[in-house]
């Protein structure tokens, strides 16, 4: 049962991502991406990691991509003014060759991994609060650092999105 | 699997449904006949099955009926015709995942098992209904876009830039929330709500953090596309909005999804502000002991407000025709009441008369609470109601200053005097 949910999902996902490759429309490719979004949430939620699939939805599905839907459709970008793209295919062959060494790598370090199964999860596994404790005991200052990252991030929107006063 | 567990999941789908879907033909009748009252009119009072008219609720269901036999007429502009028929689709589902975390009573224990009272039996709680709710966007925005006219763009436009701005707010007024109750399920919540503070008054959300619950319910009314932050629709301006080109059941189903997203969204406001499936003074623990006594006073109240709603309706519900056979509504609506007195009394008395093992208080305790939240998501809804057909549309520059310059800065600084307030208290 649950192999198939991991099949679908991992379907979806997979095809999600070749979908936002693929299109030619913007609004088709970021709708491609939501559902790769989406079907990794569920991912997630497989590993019993409730609050990283929560906040994925969230975050990505439900603000992140929303902008990005939002500004495509403000621009509303006619069919006749999107590019033409003519060297697309052969691109994508150059990149899917230039992926192979890297994806050995990966599948490389998968098989090399102990076999471990069957390790039963603390019942509290991934659930918000342990997080949280792991996230402010473990990990506080690369967490503190992103944060500050992420508010120089906004404060640069902002600046650059200001009109000059002249 | 045994029969209890199929039994209780079963009572918590169907609640579930009832809440949601099974509350839009009544939302739809109390708009109407509330605006009716508002604007000094009756509204929709005369359709009727056989004399009875329930006072216009029989409309609602013919309303249905004319929605699913209407043709279903898609426009040749439209070129994106998949994800025209997609778009109420999210809207729908998505309104509808939102309802299935909400608590309708307290975790119900019977033999050794205990039940999580709610349609989908997880504690994500406030997450999972921030996700879904925010889900519900693409079905405006998709829905406008491949409406492909320049209203129907606006509208979704509109709808994308109104949920960024007050997602984020909403957002910041729930970690208060967070804050004060310690967990993010619905459930703690409520237990929590049951308990008082110092000692008399019953620690209400919307008494624990009055400004959280402002902004909160402030940004539901803007999540949920209602006036007075209908500018999706606005249809002085934009003739429909993002519906515009949408017909029959198609228009059906955002119709119904906007109704079955303000009722999650009434129901997240009274589990988290108004003590959820609570009776104030009367926590779980405190209703579990004195059950007899509840039960006595139920046997005792039940048929003085029949009585009273009895002579109401024959006082109020005439049709001045004589012969007509509108007239016969009140003499079988009074005979209905006393049935379900006869019955409802007998079963109380009966249970009095046995006596209340622990199963037994359980249960009785879970259809109180079940009721209450009822009566409480009902009155809840009547606010939404009442407030649409009170306040004017806000302007766009209007709605924006109010998301980002005032809600915003509010739930900030709600967070840091409530953190300040939980660490000096140490709770």
């Amino acid at each position: 049962m649950l192999d198939i949910v991991f099949f679908l999902l991992a379907f979806f996902a997979i095809a999600g991502a070749i979908g936002m490759i693929l299109f030619h429309q913007p609004v088709h490719s970021a709708l491609s991406l939501i559902l790769t979004i989406i079907a990794l949430a569920g991912l997630f939620a497989l590993l019993s990691a409730s609050f990283l699939f929560m906040v994925q939805i969230i975050v990505y599905a439900g603000a992140i991509i929303t902008l990005l839907i939002f500004i495509i459709m403000f621009l509303n970008v006619k069919e006749s003014n999107l590019p033409k793209e003519p060297h697309k295919y052969p691109a994508m062959v150059v990149g899917f060759v230039c992926l192979i060494p890297f994806n050995i790598l990966v599948l490389r370090a998968f098989y090399k991994m102990p076999s471990s199964q069957n390790i039963p999860l603390e019942t509290d596994f991934g659930s918000i609060k342990t997080l949280g404790w792991e996230l402010f005991n473990q990990w506080l200052l690369p967490f503190e650092l992103i944060s500050i990252l992420l508010l120089v991030a906004l404060i640069g929107a902002v600046v650059f999105g200001r009109k000059d006063e002249v | 699997m045994n029969a209890i567990l199929v039994g209780v999941v079963l009572v918590n789908i169907i609640l579930a449904l009832l809440f949601s879907l099974g509350a839009a033909p009544i939302l739809v009748w109390i708009e109407r006949r509330v605006a009716g009252f508002i604007q000094d009119r009756l509204g929709p009072n005369r359709c009727h099955i056989n004399g009875i008219r329930l006072g216009g609720l029989i409309q609602s269901f013919a309303d249905m009926l004319k929605l699913v036999f209407k043709e279903d007429f898609e426009p040749k502009s439209i070129k994106e015709s998949f994800f025209f028929s997609l778009a109420p689709v999210i809207v729908f589902s998505s309104a509808f995942l939102t309802f299935m975390v909400m608590p309708f009573a307290d975790d119900l224990k019977i033999g050794d098992q205990i039940f999580m009272m709610q349609g989908l039996p997880i504690d994500l709680g406030i997450l999972w209904f921030l996700a879904f709710a925010g889900l519900s966007v693409y079905g405006i925005m998709l829905g406008g876009w491949a409406s492909n006219n320049k209203y129907s763009l606006l509208g979704a436009i509109r709808a994308g830039a109104q949920v960024i701005s007050y997602e984020a707010a909403m957002g910041l007024s729930l970690v208060s929330i967070l804050i004060t109750y310690g967990s993010i399920h619905l459930g703690d919540m409520v237990a929590y709500q049951g308990t008082l503070l110092f000692g008399f008054i019953p620690a209400w959300g919307i008494l624990m953090q009055p400004l959280a619950a402002i902004i909160f319910i402030v940004t539901a009314f803007a999540e949920a596309n209602r006036t007075p932050f209908d500018l999706a629709e606005g249809e002085s301006e934009l003739v429909g909005g993002f519906h515009t080109e949408y017909s029959a059941m198609r228009f059906g189903l955002f119709f119904v999804g906007e109704y079955v997203a303000m009722s999650a969204s009434s129901a997240l406001i009274v589990t988290l502000f108004l003590g959820g499936y609570h009776l104030p003074w009367l926590n779980t623990q405190v209703l579990k002991e004195n059950m007899t006594g509840v039960i006595a006073f139920l046997v005792v109240v039940i048929p003085l407000v029949s009585f009273l709603f009895a002579r109401w309706i024959g006082k109020n519900n005439q049709w001045i025709d004589k012969e007509n056979i509108r007239n016969r509504e009140s003499k079988i609506l009074t005979k209905g009441l006393l049935l379900i007195n006869i019955v409802i009394i007998s079963l109380l008395v009966f249970l009095l008369w046995i006596g209340l093992e622990e199963t037994g208080t359980n249960i009785a305790t879970a259809i109180i609470q079940i009721v209450t939240f009822a009566i409480k998501l009902l009155l809840m809804n009547f606010v939404f109601v009442w407030v649409r057909w009170t306040l004017p549309r806000f302007r766009y520059d209007q709605l924006q200053d109010l998301g980002w310059k005032v809600l915003i800065p509010l739930s900030i600084a709600n967070i840091f005097v409530t953190a300040t307030v939980v660490v000096v208290l140490g709770v």
